[in-house]
């Protein structure tokens, strides 16, 4: 059941990357390879209803033994914390390949990598099995490595370059963290349950996890790490920005919650606090930085790197509260995320810039391209987390669920959800408002066509924010078994620190 | 002595698959004496089925009870099979490439393919042989038929520089490697056959001699010759340059294969006494490839200078296995040298099929290369992307593989430099696919604008292709379906009397017993 969301896709991409016929048309390509992701999807809403809520555990495991020597299985489950992720992988998979141009040039090798990337994120979400798990995770790097360089801006060679280098060292990374936690555990598999670091000594569960914090740090990213981002995101065309944001992101907040929390309870609350600020901090510098961007794709990207340092703070809390906070923000950040990349891209196709000193009055209603302007006020007012919109019950739930753990950084990430939306502000105020430039503003008309990605994402932003038991259900069970694994005489002791 | 004993003592039916090999060799040269050029259309194959013939009955003589042949001179034993199948192998994917090649250069195929099952025998005797005077033998028409190899396009002036060059250090290091042995043969009270030796030192009561720490000092500079490893290492980027490409090829899998064969037998048998210092010999040499390997690649401009660097570093990656010394660490090897085997041949033959048809083997001349080829482009792509350790693809389970072991023996430092620089490597073998993937069609090379239509039915490029598909689909799957290759080498390590003898305990978790192949 769940090898369908991986292997679909895989097989789709091999056969569409072997293809024979050089002269298909792009438009072919793109409409196989949007039937068959949509097709993934409504598999993967399937796989949603029947969900079990009241299970804490994995759900619709698959198991196949595949290479007894190194203690690797093809184990497969679906629990609270990947359902959405799942679900929000097919749906930006489907969304990125509807909103890639139809005239793509080399399409087949464009949409092979798609699907291939789409498998492989599914994948990792899926693992149950640390190596399988790095497995999937490392794939990504070389397609996606492939989607920057050849389709992207100007400066893509570099920035391609700069991604792949920093994915693989957060690789090596996390590699050897698990051959560290399997081996020094004595364990012989690298599954998942038989993996139980509570044995060793704190010391090196400390070192264990912070390789794991480290090496998925990088892709979350957490401040230091974070300048692949800026450029990887820009320099990729619209379609991939959504994936990249959207998806991969949410696979190091994953990883952390799943391998750091999961699996090194005692060391957690050792190192909470120090997340929690960093966390914090993480939030104030994406949101100062992108308030001194020039450039609306730069503003979006930095923001990204404000917003997962929410659901850093948020898990470095851990209660039951804040986990679920966790969750949601990772879902709603991912569709709040691409509806922005996606307009930000019809923006700069129909306006031929992203500046934001050239950009001016695009609210206009006759001739400037004003449903996409709206919807780019709304999905602004989405990420700065007005209420009403998805963006505000996410942060809600973690500043609540956070602030009785950490309050000081807690209200460092609202006075960040503030900065937020002020640049968010600065963006709307030189863009859509103010009047048509009469010399430059001939702009082409918005088909529906682009239109809707950004109408369904749009739909699904106001529909989670009024009815948030959507999107906060299906996590509730698993993410209070998560809390409870963390020993309650270590979460008092916390809260005592914390309230000193 | 009787015959029946002399015939048991004997036992001749372990080296078969040399016999073949040996019948195939003159059956080449005759032929070739018959029948002149005109012999050359066929002559290849007539090589590859007796090649293949000997793996064939290599596979018979799997789990041997009998293994010592020769009055102890020869040790058919399992390891000794599945490195003897790697080198024949190498040397069948090596005469698919060179048809082409060597015709295209003007020389004579016979010639060429006769010297190439010579240094074929000489690697496989040498991964079976446990006593002196049959090692440095098999060590020597190894060498020796590899600089024949080497200068074999005569009218090159880099073929002949690289030959020289290769010849001078290799002799000399044969020379050293002599008289380390010479020291053993002197140390043991006049003992040539490898147990018989480690005996004799005990006997002798030197097991701790400055005597034989020189020895092996110079053993392990004779081995490390051959597997390229730094700071033995400055023929290869030389002498790959300069050699014919097929002959690299067939130098970095089958002549390094039978280095490790030579390392694994030599090491284990004889110098268990002082194993805590060919460790910490071999883990110095291990650092240094790896990180001299993956830096310095990254500063070629030459592809097959570039792939020089790169098997030097490869041979770091598989001394990670050497020196854990487990059962896992052994088979570690060997699995990352089956796979060595594909990856390595598949690119040297896609830079063979772009050097053949564009006269060049400049990096930068790749550029735009997916328009014009894209089968050449794949395949080198995969099988870089392979050596580079990404998934699924074989390189990576290799590479896990041998993280793995080397974790589970405490190597945590060797295994941290192995991933950082893997990370290293990544970024040179993506230069690579970058050139030709990425690049638009308006910055194509010049080279690769005026490539010649891709035609496979021109005489010697279709055993190029066949050679180019099985080594690359082997290079894709044989990683997802490694399972039986993880058995073949997991039960020629466990199969193998020797090792188990000297095999470190280190490891406290029970390996999963192996199944029966």
């Amino acid at each position: 059941m769940l090898s369908v969301l991986i292997w679909a896709p895989i097989i789709a991409s091999v056969i569409i990357g072997f293809w024979p016929n050089n002269a298909i048309q792009p438009n072919r390509l793109r409409l196989v390879s949007l039937t068959l992701s949509g097709l993934i999807l409504l598999w993967n809403l399937f796989i949603l209803f029947k969900f079990d809520l009241t299970n804490p555990g994995m759900q619709f495991q698959e198991y196949l033994p595949w290479n007894e020597t190194l203690g690797l299985s093809y184990q497969l489950g679906v629990d609270g914390l990947s359902i959405l992720m799942l679900i929000l992988n097919s749906l930006l998979t489907w969304i990125a390949i509807y909103s890639s141009s139809k005239d793509t040039e080399r399409p087949r090798l464009f949409y092979s990598m798609i699907l291939l990337v789409s498998g492989g994120v599914a994948g990792a979400f899926l693992a149950e099995n640390l190596l399988l798990f790095f497995l999937f995770y490392e794939l990504e790097l070389i397609p996606f490595y492939l989607l920057i360089s050849i389709w992207g801006g100007e400066k893509r060679a570099y920035a391609g370059i700069k991604f792949l280098i920093y994915t693989a060292v957060s690789g090596a990374l996390i590699l050897a963290t698990f051959l560290g936690m399997v081996w020094l555990t004595g364990s012989t598999s690298f599954a998942f349950d038989a993996v139980s670091t509570q044995t060793l000594s704190a010391g090196l569960q400390l070192l264990l996890l912070a390789g794991i914090i480290l090496g998925f740090g990088i892709k979350i990213p957490l401040v230091p790490f974070h300048t692949w981002l800026p450029d990887a995101y820009v320099e990729a065309s619209a379609p991939i920005a959504i994936l990249l944001g959207g998806v991969l992101a949410k696979l190091g907040t994953y990883g952390l919650l799943r391998f750091g929390m999961g699996m090194f309870p005692n060391a957690w609350s050792t190192v909470a606090p120090t997340l929690a600020i960093w966390g914090a901090i993480s939030a104030i510098y994406g949101a100062v930085v992108a308030i001194a961007q020039k450039d609306i794709k730069r503003m979006v990207a930095y923001s990204s790197i404000g917003h997962m340092g929410y659901v850093l703070l948020a898990s470095a809390a851990s209660t039951s509260l804040a986990l679920v906070g966790a969750v949601s923000q990772m879902f709603s950040h991912g569709i709040i995320l691409a509806i922005l990349f996606h307009l930000v891209g019809v923006v700069e196709a129909k306006a031929g810039t992203r500046e934001l000193d050239k950009l001016n009055g695009l609210m206009s209603p006759i001739r400037g391209i004003p449903l996409i302007s709206a919807l780019l006020v709304l999905s602004g007012m989405a990420s700065a987390g007005i209420p009403g919109l998805t963006g505000f019950i996410a942060e809600f739930i973690v500043f609540q669920g956070s602030f009785s753990v950490f309050p000081i950084p807690t209200i460092l990430c609202v006075v960040a959800s503030g900065l937020t939306a002020v640049y968010f502000v600065i963006l709307l105020n030189r863009t859509c408002f103010g009047r048509l430039d009469n010399d430059l503003a001939y702009y082409p008309k918005v088909l529906w066509s682009e239109k809707v990605p950004a109408l369904i994402l749009a739909v699904l932003i106001i529909f989670l924010g009024v009815q948030p038991t959507w999107l906060v259900r299906w996590s509730e069970t698993t993410t209070t078994a998560m809390v409870a694994a963390i020993t309650p005489a270590e979460k008092t002791v916390i809260s005592q620190v914390a309230l000193k | 002595m009787d015959f029946a004993n002399l015939a048991s003592q004997l036992n001749a039916g372990t080296i078969l698959p040399e016999g073949i090999v040996i019948v195939t060799l003159l059956g080449v040269l005759i032929v070739d004496l018959i029948l002149g050029r005109t012999s050359s259309r066929w002559i290849g194959y007539l090589a590859i089925a007796g090649l293949l013939a000997a793996v064939v009955a290599l596979y018979f003589q799997w789990d041997n009870a009998n293994p010592i042949s020769f009055t102890g001179g020869f040790t058919g034993d399992d390891l000794s099979i599945v490195f003897r199948g790697i080198i024949a192998l190498s040397a069948v994917v090596t005469i698919l490439m060179s048809i082409r090649y060597i015709e295209q250069s003007g020389t004579a195929l016979a010639e060429f393919i006769a010297i190439l099952l010579t240094a074929t025998l000489g690697g496989m005797f040498l991964s079976g042989a446990s006593e002196l005077v049959m090692i440095f033998i098999s060590l020597e028409s190894l060498s020796i038929s590899s600089y024949l190899l080497t200068g074999y396009t005569k009218r090159d002036p880099r073929s002949n520089e690289a030959a020289l060059k290769y010849l001078l250090i290799g002799a000399a290091s044969t020379a050293v490697f002599l008289y380390g042995v010479s020291l053993l043969y002197g140390l043991s009270g006049g003992q040539t056959e490898l147990s018989a030796i480690a005996d004799g030192i005990i006997t002798a009561k030197v097991s701790q001699s400055l005597g034989l720490v020189i020895s092996l000092v110079f053993i392990i500079a004779g081995i490390g010759f051959k597997i390229s490893a730094a700071p033995f290492h400055q023929w290869t980027p030389d002498v790959y340059e300069g050699a014919p490409t097929p002959v690299i090829a067939f130098l970095s899998v089958g002549s390094k294969a039978a280095g490790f064969a030579l390392a694994i037998r030599l090491l284990t048998t004889v110098f268990p006494m002082v194993a805590d210092e060919w460790r910490f010999v071999f883990t110095a040499l291990a650092i240094l490839s790896m990180i001299l390997g993956n830096v310095v690649a990254l500063a070629q401009t030459s592809m097959k200078r570039m792939l020089a660097y790169s098997s030097i570093a490869q041979a770091g990656f598989v001394m990670i296995g050497l020196i854990a010394g487990t059962e896992a660490g052994y088979a570690s090897m060997v699995f990352y040298l089956l796979v060595y085997l594909f990856m390595n041949l598949c690119g040297f033959t896609c830079v063979i099929l772009f050097s053949l048809r564009t006269g060049t083997d400049q990096i930068a001349e790749y550029s735009g290369l997916y328009q014009k080829d894209p089968l050449l482009t794949l395949g080198l792509s995969i099988s870089l992307l392979s050596l580079g350790g990404i998934p699924p693809l074989a390189g990576f389970f290799g590479k896990i593989y041998l993280f793995w072991a080397g974790w589970q023996a405490g190597l945590y430092g060797l295994v941290l430099l192995g991933l950082v620089t893997s990370v290293v490597s990544i970024y040179y073998y993506i230069r690579v696919v970058k050139m030709m993937v990425v690049k638009e069609p308006q910055e194509m090379s010049d080279v690769v604008r005026n490539y010649p239509e891709v035609r496979w039915n021109l005489p010697g490029y279709r055993p190029l292709q066949v050679g180019l598909v099985v080594s690359l689909i082997a290079t894709t799957i044989s990683g997802i379906l490694s399972n039986p290759l993880f058995t073949l080498a997991n039960n020629s390590i466990a199969h193998t009397q020797i090792l188990q003898a000297t095999i470190t305990k280190v490891s406290t978790v029970p390996l999963e017993e192996p199944e029966k192949l």
